[in-house]
């Protein structure tokens, strides 16, 4: 079982020895600095880059929101113009969706899969950076648009993305959004996407392939089987979205009528695609929340979780009933009476096993000894607030009554109290809960209970009311409304508690900030915890694990607390055998995945305006050659965004060539008895 | 240590009371809180006024109890497990965890699931009774229903009866046409054929039925009745571009005498006001409407208190011709709305006005809101519309394409003030 570490490392065989296929891009070996950030394959600090861009996107996106919710302070109001509030609800959407949660999710994924599962990095360490990479091409190419807001030079963009995150079809055709926003936005997703597959299929491998000796499946952290469901459920579903987006393209670009009304195209195939990557996007939103809450929840009433097979059993359950749900988003479309009630009653079914996670939660806290440090709080807030959005859900599946709540305000309760109340929520658990581990420094209890209570009030302050503003009858996606609707207080209302909703995220991260500098040092266990990450440093060194772990239970920290003299002679012989085998072997940095990454940015911007001739601060660049005095064959080559956009697929697959040249690496760490390390490079073993 | 523990647990707490004080403050300070949660708009689900959006409000409230009794006994169980399970002191929160061989109990989780699966069948038993029922009108009531299609537009509605048909000035005949106002005899099913010309938009009156789309390339429908005359509001439920939120429509339903009368009007062709007939027109009586005191009053409406007072019985007030017209001033205005090229986009039906782009106006003076149901049909309202119709609705055709040229940016033709008025008079003579 021990196939952290690798095979050659028992083989005594050679390495492949790290040699530069290019002295520019020769793999480097700095610990610091920006170069070492760029090129890491460490999964923590990939970890860290994806939960720092996340946040950073989860503040843009809050304050789109903030916005959105000024705009409806009062009626018939003009804080912004109907386009600009198009493109603020289309970007909170796709932002909140796969810019804040989604690598949020990945971040804690890259921070803590590896260590549960007792490995010293995921299973293809240059892929994972790659992934990173490509996600941040994705956030560029999806905010680009933004800039014709400021600058004249990039009116062409007109404006960021403005067809709603779910595109739908034919609003997203050249004839209704004839500017470059939607190809953007087709692209931005394309390539998040890609991304998302690619480290998905990395975690799989990690999680089934890297478990150290004694971590049977049956004994992994609810967290990491939920990333391993999600992870399945992301190559399961993206490439739905996938064939739709490039579906849309062509429509767009190469007369295609897939969608195209005129030419006999079906716009309720894009729905119908779009749902069924977009509704288990629902639960990969969702279930790595239940894993952090699943994690959380033990530690602070100090007790195992309660039915943990259960737990696993209705996550994979959710998983799989996941893909059979789609068109309960699609109740008005026309479906007809059989297939209205097959998915409404299967939309039904799936709150059973969602029930379940619930009650075996509430079993966890019975009988234990409940501890409300603020991580608890969070995911104590988790499971109310999730319970409600649970429950405004199985309103939503009797699909007549879905009829008048459908693209209402009380959908937008609902998915807030879910997406919200349910994933921010316990995602601000977890970051509070892992601060230490990751950063070596606590958070003040004080301010992170303030902030908790600032966003618990906040938040049901902004979106209760939204149940009742939907049903007294107000449509999402509006700009503006009239004064004698019956909405206006409902709307002061809920504007007020999103600032102060506002004022409790500012509060949370702004102590996270200073606990940064100042917070007290957190020791390994600040929480007296239950799983591995909390035997090892904090922050944990790159190499993770002095020795590897052998687990013996679910909780298997908490069992090696309690039987150390077993513990300490497993790892003594460990650390032993590995040294026999050349040491702790760890991989190389490189920068081709930055190098392909940042291909696919050329090349992904400039396919969005491929038509285009390229204009340098309002010139086009080109140059005339031989006989350009032949009006009917100028010979004038103008370069164009076509142009660049082959480089940019050239560089993608240079990279990904020379990239698969240069050979495995690695080197070695090797502890002395006071664990201090000292590294060895070369090509053969001692 | 331990002080300084309790000492932060104090603060937290007084944290937690001056938060909630908080909230409740919000809650009270706000003296229209009642309006917060309110349920009486004039598009409430919840206040129906036909069976569709009655039984999806009554199956709505089943759900509503079911899931009030699972939160109630759910959060009873966690909030007495959060307050009687809370760690008690310093050894507490460091306790030896128990073991955790044989940690659940799969007598309680059968039972559970067994029990959840029970409460969601009560809620499935109406709902699929119901997915039939809203579907299509029941087949004793299919007889006596009536047609009409509403065809989507950026951003308006087209409402065509294609059983009502008018003869054309130019000879033949056509379905009878209007735009914004939907009129239809209250007690009778009505099936609307769902359309659309450009993108997908949605089609909802929440007083009346749950919204069904206009999907492109498929023949949606939906059905509903009034049980009783009255004013209801509709809205565009999809998002279908940049004045979305502004696509708003109207049902009128009529008692079956006076939804003659109606249909009688809107068949004939536009009104020509001239001093002779303004003198003839004096004998005769004007339009009445036999139901214009007994319904349509359940309105608990804020804002322009004149028409919001009754509705329905503005836009009844609407069908008579006004009084003090000028001759003088609609025929002017009759022929400035052909110098300005309205008439390339809009029909009035025996005048000059042939184009179908926008919406019919034969009789537009007689309904009670414009622009999509954004405006009241006022003088004052219709005035700023035709003066600067993007900042109402923007994005609209009738500015860009209709005012000025979509290519160059450039005006097409001037209009001032008084030109308006003219016009303004035009369109409020055609009755």
């Amino acid at each position: 079982m021990a196939q952290a570490i690798a095979k050659s490392d028992y083989t005594g065989a050679a390495h492949a020895p790290a040699k530069p296929t290019f002295g520019l891009f020769a793999r480097p070996t700095t610990k610091t600095g920006l170069v070492s950030w760029l090129t890491t394959v460490d999964h923590k600090r990939i970890g860290m880059l994806y939960g720092g861009f996340a946040i950073m996107f989860f503040l843009i996106g809050g304050l789109e929101a903030l916005m959105i919710r000024t705009q409806l302070i009062v009626p018939n109001n003009r804080f912004v113009t109907a386009q600009l509030y198009n493109e603020l609800f289309t970007m909170h959407g796709t932002t909140m969706i796969f810019l804040a949660v989604m690598p949020l999710n990945a971040a804690f994924f890259n921070l803590l899969v590896p260590i549960q599962v007792g490995a010293r990095d995921v299973a293809f360490p240059r892929l994972n950076s790659f992934s990173l990479w490509v996600w941040v091409v994705g956030a560029i190419l999806l905010n680009v648009g933004w800039l014709s807001h400021f600058s004249d030079l990039f009116a062409g963009f007109g404006g960021a993305p403005d067809v709603g995150w779910f595109g739908y079809s034919p609003l997203t055709s050249k004839q209704f959004t004839p500017d470059l926003s939607t190809d953007f936005w087709v692209l931005g997703i394309q390539v998040l996407g890609l991304s998302s597959i690619v480290a998905s299929l990395n975690f799989i491998v990690t999680i089934i392939n890297m478990r150290a000796p004694g971590l049977t499946m049956m004994r992994l952290p609810v967290f990491t089987w939920m990333a391993l469901v999600t992870s399945f459920l992301l190559i399961l579903a993206l490439p739905a979205i996938a064939i739709a987006l490039v579906e849309v393209m062509f429509d767009r670009n190469f007369g295609t009528n897939f969608f195209e009304v005129s030419g006999g195209g079906q716009p309720i195939l894009w729905q119908h695609l779009f749902w069924v990557f977009g509704h288990p996007e629902v639960y990969i939103l969702i279930l790595p929340p239940m894993g952090y809450v699943s994690e959380i929840l033990p530690t602070f009433s100090r007790k195992p979780l309660f039915g943990y097979p259960i737990v696993v059993f209705s996550g994979v359950a959710i998983g799989f009933i996941g893909f059979g749900v789609w068109s309960h988003h699609m109740f008005t479309t026309g479906l007809g009476t059989i297939a209205t009630a097959a998915f409404a009653l299967a939309t039904m079914a799936i709150a059973v096993p969602t029930g379940v996670k619930v009650f075996n939660w509430i079993g966890t806290l019975w009988g234990g000894r409940i501890v409300t440090r603020v991580p608890m709080m969070f995911a104590l807030g988790f499971i109310w607030m999730f319970m409600m959005g649970g429950l405004s859900g199985i309103m939503h599946s009797a699909a007549p009554a879905d009829a008048q709540q459908q693209d209402s305000y009380f959908v937008i309760a609902h998915f807030h109290y879910v997406l919200i109340g349910g994933a921010t929520f316990a995602l601000l658990a977890a970051i509070h809960f892992w601060f230490p581990k990751f950063f070596g420094r606590m958070v003040p209890e004080f301010w992170g209970k303030l902030s908790f209570w600032l966003i618990f009030v906040g938040f049901n302050a902004t979106f209760f009311p939204m149940h009742f503003l939907g049903l007294n009858g107000m449509p999402r996606r509006t700009w503006t409304y009239d004064a004698n609707m019956g909405w206006n207080e409902g709307n002061l209302f809920a504007t007020l508690g999103a600032y102060l909703l506002g004022l409790g995220i500012f509060t949370y991260f702004a102590v996270l900030v200073w606990s940064f500098f100042k917070g007290k040092p957190a020791g390994n266990d600040p929480w007296d915890a239950r799983t591995l990450e909390w035997s090892i440093p904090s922050p944990p060194p790159e190499h993770n694990f002095a020795a590897i772990p052998t687990v013996h239970a679910r909780d298997a920290w908490w069992y090696e607390k309690t039987h150390k003299e077993e513990i300490a002679m497993e790892k003594a012989e460990h650390i032993k055998a590995e040294e026999s085998h050349g040491g702790i072997h760890m991989p190389d940095q490189s920068w081709y995945p930055i190098l392909a990454a940042s291909g696919l940015l050329v090349g992904a911007y400039n396919m969005a305006q491929f038509r285009h001739p390229l204009s340098f601060f309002g010139r086009t660049l080109g140059f005339d050659y031989g006989n350009s005095a032949d009006p009917l064959h100028p010979h004038h080559f103008e370069l164009g965004h076509v142009h660049l956009a082959m480089t940019g697929l050239c560089i993608l697959v240079s990279a990904c060539y020379l990239w698969s040249l240069e050979g495995p690496g690695g080197y070695h760490i090797h502890l002395d008895a006071n664990g201090n390390a000292t590294e060895s490079r070369g090509g053969y073993h001692h | 240590m331990t002080r300084l523990r309790s000492a932060l647990r104090q603060i937290s707490r007084v944290t937690a009371a001056l938060t909630g004080g908080f909230a409740l403050l919000l809650l009270s300070g706000c003296n229209k809180v009642h309006q917060v949660f309110s349920l009486s708009g004039p598009q409430s689900t919840m206040v129906t006024a036909g069976p569709v959006a009655e039984r999806q409000w009554d199956l709505f409230m089943i759900t509503v109890y079911v899931c009030t009794f699972i939160f109630i006994v759910v959060g009873a169980v966690l909030a007495y497990a959060q307050i009687k399970f809370r760690a008690k002191s310093e050894a507490d929160e460091h306790a030896a965890p128990p073991a955790e061989a044989g940690h659940g109990n799969p007598f309680v989780e059968i039972g559970l699931i067994a029990g959840s699966v029970a409460l969601l069948v009560i809620i499935a038993i109406p709902t699929v009774r119901d997915i039939w029922y809203t579907h299509d009108v029941p087949e004793d009531e299919k007889v006596g229903a009536m047609d009409v299609t509403a065809t989507g537009y950026q951003w308006w509605f087209k409402f065509d009866y294609p059983t009502e048909m008018v003869k054309l000035p130019s000879g033949g005949e056509a379905p009878l046409s209007t735009g914004n106002e939907l009129v239809v005899p209250a007690g009778i099913p009505v099936r609307v054929q769902l359309r659309t010309v450009d993108v997908i938009h949605s089609f909802w009156i929440p007083k009346l039925a749950g919204k069904v789309d206009m999907m492109p390339n498929r023949g949606n429908f939906l059905w509903f009745k009034a049980d009783k005359p009255g004013y209801y509001y509709g809205q565009c439920a999809e998002y279908c571009g940049e004045s979305h939120a502004i696509m708003k429509f109207r049902v009128i339903a009529l008692s079956g005498a006076d939804y003659v009368k109606w249909l009688d009007n809107q068949k004939k062709s536009a009104r020509t006001v001239t001093a002779q007939s303004l003198a003839d027109e004096a004998n005769v009586p004007h339009f009445k409407f036999a139901s214009l005191k007994d319904v349509g009053r359940n309105s608990t409406l804020s804002g322009s208190p004149d028409f919001d007072a009754d509705p329905f019985a503005a836009w009844q007030k609407m069908q008579a011709p006004e009084t003090g017209e000028s001759a003088q001033l609609i025929a002017a205005g009759r022929k400035n709305f052909s110098d300005k090229t309205c008439i390339t986009c809009h029909t009035v039906r025996g005048h000059e006005g042939i184009g179908i782009a926008g919406p019919e106006l034969t009789h537009v003076g007689a309904r009670s809101s414009i622009a999509a149901g954004v405006l009241e049909n006022t003088s004052e309202r219709l005035h700023q519309w035709i003066k600067d119709p993007a900042y109402f609705k923007p994005g609209n055709k009738m500015y860009h394409g209709g005012y000025i040229d979509v290519t160059t940016g450039q005006p097409k033709f001037t209009l001032n003030d008084a030109e308006i008025d003219t016009i303004v008079a035009y369109l409020h003579s055609l009755k």
